[in-house]
């Protein structure tokens, strides 16, 4: 089968032969980078000006540096080695639990924990990215009152009295919180709402999945979201739940997915997965086979699929409408896998979510795929909690709200009457943790540690703790947010020791544990997890009398509205981190900006082109995208974006999609049928990473169906074996005497999340260029993921390819360096040498995979001309500075930088087996994208070591070289991408 | 006439000349004192009179020797374990006369009793001595600049090297041209070669000694006593950075050790005071690698098993702490080319089997750094 790989719209369209730069990128990269008329003189000027104050600076005396030790050194902290502290993240949004890496008092990295059985030592990008948003220059330095720098006394004094007078004159008091899955926490809320009974805790999302918990509450009485276990279903079925990007839980999910899909240690079988959706997502684009659909007919088509399912189990049928698409061999094929399914549905919709649970109580997955015994505690919102508090609040029913890590001023559909509000209570008290638009309207402000800072306790799942300690303290005159509530309600206790007495009081008598509590709360925080999971089996009450009378079919003309949740920014409580920010989003490749996806068919009906302006709904303004593979009519925007006070790296980025969310039967909908936009003047030019990767055709990712990998391990690969037949050299072959690195990537497990790419960035200080400097195709990231396009233009078939540095044995690069700043170790390394570099890019030039990354300017701040300083995202204050890794170099203006394996972490695993004098395990080092990768898609390891995972991969059959028909001898692989497909 | 130099434009030579002389103007920075004190309303006779007393300048007769024979004006002689004036000035600038008066004329340290005994000095005198010492806090001491010779020497060598030009090119006033060539290649040669010297040693540090803020004396802790390096350095052996003790070790000892039998009681009573009141000690850092490099102690200490010494001298011999070796990266890979690793003792190595092959067969009987792949960039560049 010849596959047609496109990766641009210009490709589909057939336009626009050169793929490098767009016409627009061009024709600026032509001019100076400067906008000043500098002239040969200027230049000669500044060059002789240059090497005179060069010589100056150099000659004069080094500066004293000084060496400041401890003045009683703690024992578990050695200058110059990483401490990892286990912790959680959670911000409402997202979970994992973690590792905190901190370099002499500095947390600097975070790794995944393998000791959560839920994350399993996965990462996201976002939650990668986190530790930057901990030297968030944005985040609130004191308290706040009345908009006025105050003290902790005096705003404590007076929140003390106002309360108390609310609670005199019967007032009501609403404490807003996003949902809180600590124990503790809630406990601390509790005594809150002792000292004041009028307090009423409501729990807020800005992405609500009330959708499923009341579907749950209707059909099995019980209101909560179940765990799923993809990693068991045989068949997976997705309708519009991105869970491999941002729905619930994305890493536990990836993990799960991923160990379903691979082919390796002799098993030969993988999950199907087929998606049903309106915009390209990450998950459809990963999935088996894609099915276009709107989504005001999810309901239509689940319900006919659960018309096919029950009419095999011998179910009552429901009265519906014809469905758009035929779904009788999936029901047959999920009939086939009964107890080895799942379908998950990512819609808010109270009814569409009760036929779900039909179908999935129906096919037996309930005890086996999804467990709603013990279910997960995020997103526990009640919207229409939310809603009521409103018009109360603009009745005047509310005197005091609590504003407590939730910022509705900017994710609430109806911001401007929530702001009203707030204006008509007596007290408004905000604690954030970061800075929002809603904090600065309250009259006071408490700000929150951040994460990184605080103690905490998770209950992810019912009985699956995890531990938050902080591993640093408090930058700023913050204050934990139990700590100001537990203040209000008149107990001076330290949080910890609250966590410390809940846990003596709840958890320890019940753990089993043969020691002290003391030695139980040390391991656990060591630890960071404590995991019992519950044993008790109860029976489902299954009520199908719930399911809906009848389900029509939609009126198929009018546009539709989607919103989504980018994988870079989430629900945009992160929005303020560069890193996401120039992060590319995995389907379209554009960075800094949210858009509105529309299809190719729609653009050329109206005559849209990429980067025409429309207005939707008279609310928002966005740019065009043409996606390939989005639904006809239907418009997509990504959440997140828009943030008017989150600092300076958000602000005004994008457009905020949230006024677009609308609320009915009681839940907020995140999608809308019968939108009206009309086009504007004016034209925007995106940021993209995509149009300058161009493969020129070239069998770059190889694919196989699962039934031809059965018959021929082989097959897709053929090449490989036609090349290695060829592979021959007037050379002498290198050897490598001790160590050969080598990196692999499964291109089956892969799934595009970007979690690697944060992750590098985090690890090898890879500066932020800005959207500009994206426009002119100069950004940094040393590890890329490539993404292309096969097929039909209305549904393609979607590949994704990691791309970092091969490491070639036979580097095209290093021949062409004038200064050897550029060689092959004794260990098949690329080395780049920076301080020998003097910026000449022949190796630039001369690289076929396009990996290497050129510093067109300084955007470290780490040369000593400040003119050359280049700075969009306020990377080098020294707050933010804080982040850096001091094993790696801050490179400066007009070197050359590329990935190096992670090399740091190379040295300093063989020299840790050296000084415990025992040979490398294999598996030990773990580069900085291998360790993200929440999909344990990328193997690293000796490929000296026959034993090792990496030889392994090597030798798989489905294993190739990006170019091995140029004989570089490349020291990365990649095993071929195999679809559950027949042909 | 007009000017027609053929291959040096006038103005070029004049901003050569320009260069130069900036670039030595650089080399002479002398240290600039931080002076931080109190007001005093002293008469300036008095303040007069207490520096005539403190440099043993009054006509009177003195039984001892003058207080500046042992403490210097400023800690600019490494030898002299002796406080010196500043220090005492900085150290005594926040209390009254009495304590200083007390210090000075009954002291309680058995080395500076034996020294102090039998003092005889008029009560205004030593009010005086302090009212000047009060001062120099305030002032701090006086500048000297050893270095101006060499600057007026420079600027000299270049105005031969200027003049040696135009009675070459114009003025022809001396003969035998033989002898004007002579001083000008002489005297270009003379200042290429200081730039030489000058260019090799940007960035470098032998033999830099600077002065710390406790007279620390690693021949006294070292060689006489004989403590082992590790005992302050512990983490030599597992972490990149040796480290410098925390306070806390040197209280181990310095808990009892409370005199020194050089220093007396000044030096140590620095350490004391950090500790109770939570001031860490700012040590000058005398070791500086260059940029885009990383050292790891562990790796030469511990895991291949270097002496102290080789890289830092004999330290055991050093009152002031000297950089030893230059550091530069030519002194690097000269050890990694001939030094040997534990290649049979190190079981980390027994994956290099190749060359286990060669020892078990007698080619070889050692195994070096390079032939491990010690001189690869990335082995400290990354």
């Amino acid at each position: 089968m010849e596959k047609k790989y496109y990766k641009s719209i210009e490709d589909f369209k057939g336009k626009n032969g050169s793929l490098l730069l767009s016409e627009k990128a061009k024709g600026r990269h032509n001019e100076p980078v400067t906008t000043s008329p500098s002239t040969r003189r200027d230049f000669l000027k500044l060059f002789g000006f240059a090497i005179a104050s060069a010589a100056v600076v150099s000659s004069c005396e080094q500066p004293v540096q000084k060496a400041i030790p401890f003045l009683i050194k703690p024992d578990s902290i050695t200058p110059g080695k990483a401490n990892y502290y286990a912790s959680t993240f959670y911000d409402g949004n997202d979970y994992g639990s973690i590792l905190v890496k901190v370099r002499d008092g500095r947390p600097i990295k975070i790794e995944g924990n393998e000791l959560s059985s839920i994350s399993k030592g996965g990462t996201s990008a976002r939650i990668q990215a986190s530790v930057l948003s901990l030297y968030d220059t944005g985040r609130h330095r004191n308290p706040i009152r009345y908009g006025e720098k105050s003290s902790w006394d005096e705003a404590d004094k007076e929140i003390i009295e106002k309360l108390n007078s609310i609670k005199e004159n019967n007032g009501a008091v609403a404490l807003v919180s996003q949902t809180i899955i600590s124990p503790s926490t809630l406990a601390v809320i509790e005594e809150f709402k002792k000292a004041y009974p009028n307090t009423k805790h409501i729990q807020y999302d800005a992405i609500s999945a009330n959708g499923i918990t009341a579907a749950n509450q209707k059909v099995f009485g019980k209101d909560a979201i179940p765990s799923y276990h993809f990693d068991k279903a045989k068949v997976i079925v997705g309708f519009g739940a991105d869970f491999l990007g941002t729905w619930l839980m994305p890493v536990e999910f990836t993990k799960q997915y991923s160990k379903g899909r691979k082919l390796e240690n002799g098993i030969k079988d993988m999950s199907y997965h087929v998606h049903f959706e309106a915009g390209m997502s990450l998950t459809g684009s990963n999935a088996d086979k894609r099915v276009v659909i709107k989504n005001s007919q999810q309901k239509l088509v689940l319900a006919n699929l659960y018309n096919e399912i029950a009419k095999e189990s011998g179910a009552d049928v429901i009265n519906v409408g014809q469905s758009p698409v035929d779904v009788s061999s999936l029901a047959k094929r999920l009939l086939l896998s009964k107890g080895n399914s799942l379908l998950v549905c990512g819609s808010n919709d109270v009814e569409t979510q009760v036929i779900v649970n039909g179908i999935n109580y129906l096919l037996e997955n309930y005890g086996s795929t999804i467990d709603i015994n013990s279910p997960l505690q995020i997103k526990k919102g009640n919207d229409s909690e939310i809603a009521e508090l409103t018009e109360q609040l603009n009745n005047g029913e509310v005197s005091g709200i609590i504003l407590y890590g939730v910022n509705p001023l900017y994710d609430y559909q109806d911001k401007e009457k929530f702001q009203a509000g707030i204006k008509k209570t007596e007290l408004s008290i905000s604690i954030p943790n970061l800075k929002d638009e809603t904090a600065e309207e309250c009259s006071y402000l408490c700000p929150d540690h951040y994460i990184l800072e605080s103690w905490n306790d998770n209950e992810i799942k019912k009985g699956f703790y995890s531990l938050a300690q902080p591993s640093i303290s408090p930058i700023f005159d913050t204050r934990a947010a139990q700590e100001s509530l537990l203040k209000w309600a008149g107990l001076e206790t330290e949080y910890v020791e609250f966590i410390k007495k809940q846990w003596e009081t709840n958890i320890y008598p019940n753990a089993g544990f043969s020691g002290s509590f003391y030695d139980f709360w040390n391991k656990c925080v060591h630890d960071g997890v404590y995991e019992k999971p519950l044993t008790n089996e109860t029976q489902l009450n299954y009520n199908a009398n719930v399911l809906a009378a009848g389900v029509k079919g939609v009126k198929s003309e009018e546009y539709e509205l989607e919103l989504y949740e980018s994988v870079a920014i989430g629900d945009g409580k992160q929005a303020n981190n560069p890193w996401l920010q120039e992060l590319p989003d995995p389907v379209s490749k554009v960075t800094w900006d949210n858009y509105a996806n529309i299809s190719l068919q729609l653009a050329e009906e109206l005559e849209l082109e990429e980067g025409d302006i429309i207005k939707i709904e008279d609310k928002l303004t966005l740019p065009v995208l043409i996606q390939p593979g989005q639904e006809y009519k239907t418009i997509s925007v990504a959440l997140g974006y828009g943030r008017e006070n989150a600092g300076t790296v958000a602000n005004g980025v994008g457009g905020n999609a949230y006024p677009l969310v609308s609320y009915s039967n009681e839940t907020r909908q995140y999608s809308k049928a019968g939108v009206k936009f009309e086009k504007l003047e004016g034209e925007h030019e995106f940021a993209k990473t995509q149009s300058h990767h161009s493969m020129e055709g070239r069998p770059i990712i190889r694919e196989t169906s699962l039934a031809k990998y059965l018959e021929d391990p082989a097959s897709g690969n053929e090449l490989h074996e036609k090349i290695e037949h060829h592979k021959t050299t007037l050379y002498k072959e290198r050897e490598f005497k001790g160590h050969h690195w080598g990196m692999a990537v499964d291109l089956n497990s892969c799934t595009g999340c970007n979690a690697c790419v944060v992750a590098c960035n985090a690890e090898n200080n890879i500066p932020i260029v800005g959207k500009e400097q994206v426009k002119l195709a100069r950004e940094m990231h040393w590890i890329r993921i490539d993404r292309y396009y096969s097929g039909d233009a209305k549904n393609p078939e979607v590949v994704r390819q990691p791309v970092m540095c091969q490491h070639c044995d036979n580097a095209p690069c290093e021949n062409v360096c004038p200064v050897g700043a550029t060689t092959n170790s004794t260990e098949g390394i690329n080395q780049m040498a920076y301080n020998r570099c003097i910026g000449t890019r022949y190796c630039n030039n001369n690289c076929p995979y396009k990996v290497r990354r050129f510093n067109f300017l300084d955007y470290n701040n780490a040369d000593a001309i400040s003119n050359n300083e280049y700075d969009p995202a306020g990377m080098t204050v020294d707050l933010k500075r804080m982040v850096l890794n001091p094993d790696v170099v801050v490179r400066a203006k007009g070197v050359i930088e590329k990935c190096s394996l992670c090399i740091q972490r190379i040295q300093e695993k063989k020299l840790d087996a050296k000084l415990e004098n025992r040979p490398l395990a294999d598996g030990e080092i773990k580069p900085a994208c291998v360790q993200g990768c929440p999909a344990d898609a990328i193997v690293f390891g000796d490929l000296n070591d026959e034993n090792s995972k990496i030889s392994k991969f090597f030798k798989d059959e489905r294993n190739y070289h990006l170019l091995e028909e140029l004989h570089t001898l490349p020291s990365v692989g990649y095993l071929t991408k195999v679809r559950n497909t027949e042909a | 006439m007009k000017l027609d130099l053929p291959f040096l434009p006038a103005r070029r030579v004049v901003s050569l000349v320009f260069l130069f002389t900036f670039f030595f103007i650089c080399n002479l920075q002398s240290p600039g004192a931080d002076p931080s004190g109190s007001d005093h309303g002293v008469s300036r006779a008095d303040l007069r009179r207490g520096e005539r007393f403190f440099k043993g300048l009054l006509p009177f007769d003195i039984k001892h020797e003058s207080c500046i024979s042992c403490h210097n004006l400023k800690a600019s002689d490494s030898l002299n374990w002796n406080p010196s004036a500043m220090e005492i000035a900085i150290k005594y600038a926040s209390r009254d006369f009495a304590s200083f008066e007390q210090v000075v004329m009954s002291p309680s340290g058995k080395k500076m009793s034996e020294v102090h005994q039998g003092f005889e000095i008029e009560r205004e005198d030593l009010a005086h001595v302090k009212s000047y010492l009060d001062e120099m806090v305030q002032t701090g001491y006086p500048q000297e600049n050893m270095e101006v010779m060499w600057l007026v020497g420079l600027i000299l060598l270049i105005l031969i090297v200027f003049w040696a030009l135009i009675e070459l090119i114009f003025v022809k006033k001396i003969k035998p041209r033989i002898i004007t060539v002579v001083i000008l290649l002489g005297s270009f040669g003379w200042l290429t070669n200081i730039l030489y010297t000058e260019a090799v040693a940007l960035g470098r540090q032998e033999a830099y000694a600077p002065l710390q803020p406790i007279k620390f004396s690693h021949k006294v802790h070292a060689g006489l006593n004989q403590t082992d390096c590790f005992y302050c350095h512990n983490t030599a052996e597992y972490s990149k950075s040796a480290g410098i003790p925390s306070v806390n070790t040197c209280m181990n000892c310095h808990l009892i050790v409370r005199e020194g039998t050089n220093s007396g009681k000044f030096e140590i009573d620095k350490i004391h005071y950090a500790f109770d009141n939570n001031i860490p000690i700012e040590w000058v850092r005398v070791h500086n690698l260059p940029d885009h490099v990383f050292f790891s102690h562990a790796q030469h200490v511990g895991a291949g098993k270097l002496d102290c010494k080789e890289c830092h001298g004999p330290v055991e011999e050093m009152d002031v702490l000297r950089q030893h070796s230059d550091l530069s990266m030519g002194w690097c890979l000269d050890c990694h080319r001939t030094h040997k690793v534990q290649f049979i003792e190190n079981k980390y190595y027994s994956s290099y089997k190749e060359f286990h092959e060669q020892i078990a067969t007698g080619k070889i009987d050692s195994v070096t750094v390079e032939q491990l792949g010690g001189t690869d960039c990335m082995k400290c560049h990354y």
